[in-house]
């Protein structure tokens, strides 16, 4: 059995017939970081909840560890690390305290339990922070307690829900750096979601992209980017009567695509080695260039791509 | 939906055990280290302790048809420590709501811990909490000048109902934190608690009661709990009052604990 987890038709139906997933496949190999990207209530964590055996599917089967989630949950409990949104923590409890709990919970020896409590609190950076109340934690060290909790058994399968949603962003690269450590140094496979299209890009080997329940693209970030092909050239002109003109130079080096006002844009057909040709051109036709932007396809690229709607800056969508 | 098996949690009884040891000493822990979670439970039932033993310490035999008692401060003792243990109960259910809204209960069924541990954990915390409860507001009676008539057997049998209370209402506190999911609803009950007690003999003799009040402090089972306590330190070891008591509480915990566990159960399958 190579895949970590393995779902074939995943669906959950909530009452009132809203689907939070609507038949969803996925296969990922042991010792994978496997990223769940999409927006809130797009099914994410109503995915995790199930493979956790949180939630029972009411359609199709998965396989986490090999073990299937209803008919052998108390198995796949024993092979997986939780860490869900918003880190479960008691803010009475010391930090060592929760970690000696959960070792008593996972039922390790008394001594192991001390001694697990202690490597725990040293790698994620919290043994000075060990004795006092977890009430007094910043968000991120609550996460990395969160993560250390899930990590008290060594589970083969860890599942982090939006892990670093609410950080700030050092915060955000020092989880990270302890997940990357964690899957190359343990091998542990690592299912995570994300609405963070960095964290996806910065983490995940691949990514599935969700949207209403269904999985609309998947693959390693690059392979996905790709796919939405080659980098977008925009430029500003110095005189905003000129927008046309420009689009008209440049449009010379590949299909044009849709721009903010005053700008005029292209899909560079033969990428980015195009671009200096381009300003070349625009001398020549005698348009002054106030701003030039390469725009690389981005994982939200691919989201609009796939979706029609952006994944970050609901803004943007409220103006709509 | 259709009921999916009941799986077995694969955890021996020596594992469920530490467990529950382990999941009690969080709900003591947490408990003590909130002061708004023991403050109530002591400060109320010792106000009205002392509000009632001051306004009516020349009852006993002055009032025609009240008991004879040494003092009211014994007589008041009982109804004190139900109503801590009560207030006590309401806590436990509001702790796990609590559990329930921040997700530490999804932390414990998404990991190997034994399905009932994550109740006989809560429910031994509320022992732990009530035998400290009783035995400190027996402390400060005493302290005060009461006397414990049934004497150290006595105070063992009033302990013992106050532990075995503290399941049966710890128990329905759970129930209500599982249906509803918020702590602030099973705080919401609170009322409806304090009500059960007032119209029972808790704070005051049956026998100076009249007409309909009578009939239901005499129909409300938390009279004839209260009594087998008082009954312990006003007259002596009665074994009889126990023994009602005992029933009345084995009773409400069994239907309590087991429609918790059925909530539970139901909370987990379901989701």
């Amino acid at each position: 059995m190579n895949e970590a987890i393995l779902a074939e038709g995943i669906e959950r139906e909530f009452k009132g017939g809203i689907r939070a997933v609507a038949g969803v496949d996925l296969r990922v190999e042991t010792g994978e970081i496997y990223g769940f990207l999409g927006p809130n209530g797009a099914g994410k964590s109503t995915m995790v909840r199930i493979l956790a055996t949180l939630l029972r599917p009411t359609g199709g089967r998965a396989l986490v560890a090999g073990h299937d989630v209803v008919k052998d949950a108390a198995r796949v409990r024993r092979s997986i690390g939780v860490a869900l949104q918003d880190a479960a923590i008691d803010p009475f409890m010391t930090g060592r305290e929760l970690l000696r709990l959960q070792g008593v919970l996972h039922g390790l020896p008394r001594p192991e339990v001390r001694a697990t409590a202690e490597r725990l609190l040293d790698r994620v950076g919290l043994v000075e922070a060990a004795d006092r109340r977890v009430g007094t934690y910043s968000g991120g060290m609550r996460r990395r307690l969160d993560l250390a909790l899930a990590l008290v058994h060594a589970p083969v399968v860890l599942f982090l829900d939006e892990p670093t949603t609410g950080l700030d962003p050092t915060s955000r690269v020092t989880l990270w750096e302890e997940v990357r450590r964690l899957n190359r140094e343990s091998g542990t496979t690592v299912f995570l979601t994300t609405q963070y299209l960095e964290e996806a890009d910065q983490l995940a080997g691949r990514v599935g992209i969700i949207d209403g329940g269904v999985i609309v693209a998947e693959g390693t970030p690059q392979s996905l980017k790709a796919a939405i092909g080659d980098p977008a050239l925009i430029i500003t002109p110095t005189d905003p009567d000129k927008v046309a003109a420009a689009c008209e130079v440049i449009g010379r080096f590949g299909p044009a695509v849709s721009s903010p006002p005053g700008t005029a844009a292209v899909r560079l057909r033969d990428g980015a080695a195009s671009v200096a040709e381009a300003v070349r051109a625009l001398d020549q036709a005698g348009i002054a260039t106030a701003g030039l932007d390469l725009h690389q396809p981005s994982l939200d690229d691919v989201f609009v791509a796939k979706t029609g709607r952006r994944l970050e800056g609901d803004a943007v969508e409220a103006a709509e | 939906m259709t009921t999916p098996a009941i799986e077995l949690p694969h955890v021996s009884v020596a594992l469920a055990l530490r467990q529950t040891g382990a999941l009690a000493r969080r709900a003591v822990v947490n408990t003590l280290r909130f002061p708004q979670a023991w403050f109530p439970a002591l400060f109320f039932p010792l106000i009205l302790m002392t509000i009632f033993t001051g306004s009516f310490g020349a009852a006993p035999g002055r009032l025609p048809g009240f008991p004879p008692v040494r003092g009211f401060l014994d007589f008041a003792l009982a109804g004190a420590i139900l109503q801590g243990v009560l207030i006590g109960g309401t806590g436990a259910g509001a702790f796990f709501a609590a559990d329930i809204e921040g997700g530490f209960l999804d932390r414990l069924v998404a990991s190997p811990v034994s399905r009932v541990a994550i109740l006989t954990g809560r429910l031994a915390g509320g022992i732990v909490l009530a035998v400290i409860q009783a035995l400190l507001f027996i402390g400060i009676a005493v302290a005060f000048g009461a006397r414990v008539q049934g004497g150290v057997l006595g105070v063992l049998i009033v302990v013992v109902l106050a532990a075995l209370l503290a399941v049966a209402v710890g128990g329905l506190g759970v129930m209500l934190a599982l249906r509803t999911g918020s702590a602030e609803a099973v705080q919401g009950s609170f009322p409806l608690f304090f009500a059960l007690m007032f119209f029972s003999s808790a704070f005051f003799p049956r026998e100076t009661m009249t007409g309909w009040f009578k009939t239901v402090a005499d129909l409300n089972p938390i009279s004839h709990l209260v009594e087998g306590m008082r009954d312990q330190i006003v007259v002596g070891v009665d074994w009889k009052a126990a023994g009602i008591a005992l029933v009345i509480v084995l009773a409400l915990g069994a239907v309590t604990v087991g429609a918790s566990a059925r909530a539970l159960t139901r909370r987990i399958a379901g989701g």
